[in-house]
């Protein structure tokens, strides 16, 4: 009796003690970033919406600077045993995360309730191994063509609304706009890596080998061949003859020539869109980004950056880790990302969504870059899927788009040929890829 | 055994002189401890570290023996030119060798007396040899730290002068402007100098337009940018380098300038035989703590150009800086390239102070 007696007694203390602790104690989470300003005002808000929505898990979003900052303050975090549940990092370090020893890839965590395929198809891909989705994508953005549709309607240009034009027939626009107008340059655009790849992609050109790093580790570039060098050619002659002018490797100082009316047009990305709407003084209009003669368009790699689950060891705070990037995937937290930022919704529904119909009714060029994208052929003819436009993947990504910057200084100042400059960035980036290949023998 | 404590084979002595030498040690040991944690040991481990290629993933490493130096060979020293140019080189040393022998024998004096000659003279001939077949990071470490020691103390050396002149009534404003950039640090010297050479908004163009001049795109030209950082680094240090040559100016007993106006020496003359000689010892301290604080530039770069365009303005230390902690983090190669760093700096300070043994006037 007393013996069945303390065993009732015992559990249910066990039992309120269980209680009171899943009451009381909710679950803790560190979320790193990378966006800075008003974008991280846009992910507090966000979070803070997450946390109010339910009383279990609690996040703490931390700013670590900028995405090489986070992901070092990562890479410290793994030798002492501090990671945080979740952290952002950027498009190229995907494959680097994929072999970060911390990872939890998404898709172990996917439940039966969870469908990938509410979302945009390029999107879901760029993230996906062979199991699904690694990480889930969170801001993404795509290069678009912005212009000043007063001096391209002066010079009586009339470019595509919603398409891309060939590099002839973007020259050609660039000929009449500056015989016709007095804009001293037709366009302006960083010496960044990043538009190199897009428009090499938008023209179906691989730039790793293993059709780009996707069914097996890329070990060679593909960039300096073929498509890779008239698309390089393309953008350096631009520089070289005038059409633009050479600002080397900047994001800023290219916009502050397009604004002050000195360019008519601009390479820049979708996440630029409401900067340029409120700083323009003239009226901003948007197209597809151009493609190569020689080529058919293809479409746009996204870029932008993705949410990765980190492995805490507990199965619960995994858990609680993929209900804060799910609730950062559903649709009214997509709707105040994009709107609020300019980087696209990532979930094809929201294309019919009402809210943003209007929004976009109001705001037509946050709606080329999802068209760009929905436009963007993700398998070819034959029903293969169009690796050009799902975007390379290598471990040293990063550091090999730092060879293209380089490559466009070697072209306009040191006067090489595009062929001669990607010949040694591509020498120079499969140095990297072998080094970092080594680590997997 | 019994014996004095002055015999030297008493065990007792052996003893007292362990527990003298422990004590020694004992007073050393807190300082010991803390540069051993902050120094010595992540010296050690970055020696180790630089023998190993390190995953960008993580906790990957693979040791590599000497490869990340064999690599950094290639990228700093153009090995070609360097194989060419050696033949000039060592012809060009035995001619100093020649010429400067043949210029003894002319002057009827013993060669000792050219030795400290002789020595500039090679010193000169290895610099344009070094500067001839350095490449990449290293090419631009040396012209930036060239470029930036010499003209800065110069400067100094000139502005110290004029301020030390007892003749302005406002001479206390002047060196307040002097002085004040002592107090403002690298990065926001980075964002005042972004403005002043702003393409579009910034004075510098502005003032050379007024002038009739089209200035250059300073941070996005190959060939301005590495100017616009020496600059900026320049004006952040004038005021440093400025207070102490006053010092060393003040130093200077106004007996010599004396005697020489009794003699009938002008200004130049003065600074020349006088100021100069006897300013040798700061001049000196100037030169190797600029050299230093030039190799260890980071803040404007990082803040105007990041290295570009290009690489036009990655230096060693930037270099290292972009190697570890951007895009791909590669710390092997990164904890090499500061080791190279670490010894250009000893050589360069080793050069120095030979060059001083024979030239520097301590007073």
């Amino acid at each position: 009796m007393l013996k069945k007696l303390s065993v009732f007694v015992l559990l249910s203390v066990l039992a309120l003690v269980l209680t009171t602790t899943s009451a009381q104690e909710p679950i803790e989470l560190q979320f790193w970033h990378a966006m800075g300003g008003d974008l991280g005002e846009v992910v507090d808000e966000l979070v803070a919406r997450f946390n109010e929505s339910q009383d279990e898990i609690v996040v703490t979003a931390v700013f670590q600077g900028s995405y090489d900052d986070t992901y070092n303050a990562l890479l410290a975090a793994l030798e002492t045993d501090s990671m945080p549940n979740v952290t952002q990092n950027f498009d190229l370090a995907t494959q680097t995360m994929l072999d970060f020893p911390g990872l939890l890839p998404a898709n172990t965590q996917f439940g039966d309730d969870f469908d990938p395929s509410v979302f945009v198809p390029a999107v879901r891909d760029y993230y996906s191994d062979e199991n699904g989705m690694v990480a889930m994508a969170f801001n993404s953005s795509t290069p678009i063509l912005y212009y000043n549709a007063e001096i391209v309607a002066e010079a009586g240009v009339d470019l595509p609304d919603n398409d891309s034009l060939s590099f002839s027939e973007l020259l050609e626009a660039c000929d009449t706009i500056m015989a016709n107008t007095d804009t001293q340059y037709c366009i302006t655009f960083g010496q960044v890596g990043w538009y190199f790849e897009q428009i090499l992609a938008n023209s179906g050109g691989l730039y790793f080998n293993n059709d780009n790093g996707r069914t097996a580790r890329a070990s060679e570039v593909m960039f300096n061949q073929g498509l890779g060098v008239e698309v390089f050619t393309f953008l350096t002659d631009l520089m070289a003859n005038g059409y633009a002018p050479n600002l080397g490797n900047t994001w800023t100082d290219t916009d502050a020539t397009f604004l002050a009316g000195e360019a008519a047009m601009i390479f820049d990305s979708t996440a630029g869109a409401r900067g340029f709407q409120e700083a323009a003084e003239f009226e901003v209009d948007t197209t597809y980004i151009p493609h190569a003669d020689s080529a058919e368009r293809n479409g746009v790699v996204i870029g932008g950056a993705a949410l990765y689950l980190l492995d805490s060891g507990d199965e619960a705070t995994n858990q609680a880790a993929w209900e804060f990037m799910r609730f950062m995937s559903q649709e009214p937290q997509q709707i105040t990302w994009h709107t609020g930022t300019g980087y696209f919704p990532v979930r094809s529904s929201l294309q019919d969504n009402e809210e943003l119909q209007t929004f976009w009714a109001d705001n037509p060029n946050f709606l080329t870059a999802i068209q760009q994208l929905a436009d963007t052929n993700t398998t070819l003819d034959d029903g293969a899927p169009n690796y050009a436009v799902l975007g390379g993947r290598a471990g040293p990504f990063p550091a090999i788009r730092q060879l293209i910057v380089t490559a466009y200084s070697r072209v306009l100042d040191d006067g090489l040929t595009p062929q001669e400059a990607l010949d040694e960035a591509a020498a120079a980036a499969n140095q990297e890829l072998a080094d970092y290949n080594a680590f997997f023998e | 055994m019994e014996s004095s404590s002055q015999d030297l084979h008493s065990p007792w002595y052996g003893r007292r002189k362990l527990l003298k030498m422990l004590e020694g040690y004992a007073y050393l040991t807190p300082t010991l401890v803390v540069l051993s944690i902050f120094v010595f040991i992540p010296i050690i481990s970055s020696f180790q570290l630089s023998l190993t290629r390190v995953a960008p993933f993580g906790n990957a490493v693979r040791y590599v023996g000497l490869e990340n130096y064999e690599r950094l060979l290639v990228r700093l020293i153009n090995v070609e030119a360097a194989q060419t140019y050696l033949p000039y080189l060592l012809v060009a040393l035995v001619l100093s060798v020649i010429a400067i022998i043949g210029y003894s024998i002319l002057k009827h004096q013993p060669f000792g007396q050219y030795r400290s000659r002789l020595q500039y003279l090679i010193i000169f001939v290895v610099l344009v040899y070094i500067i001839a077949i350095v490449q990449g990071a290293l090419r631009v470490s040396l012209i930036f730290t060239l470029g930036t020691t010499i003209p800065g103390i110069t400067i100094s050396v000139f502005l110290a002068i004029a301020l030390s002149m007892p003749l302005r009534r406002f001479s206390w404003f002047h060196r307040l402007l002097i002085f004040v950039p002592i107090v403002i640090s690298s990065a926001v010297t980075g964002v005042l100098f972004r403005w002043i050479y702003h393409p579009v908004v910034g004075y510098i163009n502005y003032v050379l337009s007024l002038l009739g001049i089209d200035g250059p795109n300073w941070l996005s030209d190959a060939d301005w940018a590495i100017v616009a950082i020496m600059l900026a680094v320049l004006w952040r240090q004038l005021g440093f380098n400025v207070i102490i040559a006053l010092a060393g100016l003040q130093s200077i007993s106004s007996t010599f300038y004396e005697a020489a106006k009794v003699d009938g020496a002008n200004l130049w003359h003065q600074i020349r035989h006088i100021t100069l000689p006897l300013l040798s010892p700061t001049l000196f301290f100037l030169f190797v703590i600029n050299t230093i604080n030039s190799l260890q530039v980071f803040g404007e770069i990082d803040v105007l150009t990041q290295g570009g365009p290009g690489e036009t303005t990655r230096t060693l230390l930037y270099d290292i800086y972009f190697l570890a902690f951007r895009g791909t983090p590669q710390r092997g190669i990164a904890s090499a390239e500061s080791f190279v760093l670490f010894i250009l700096i000893v050589i360069l300070s080793v050069v120095q102070f030979r060059i001083a043994n024979s030239r520097v006037h301590y007073q």
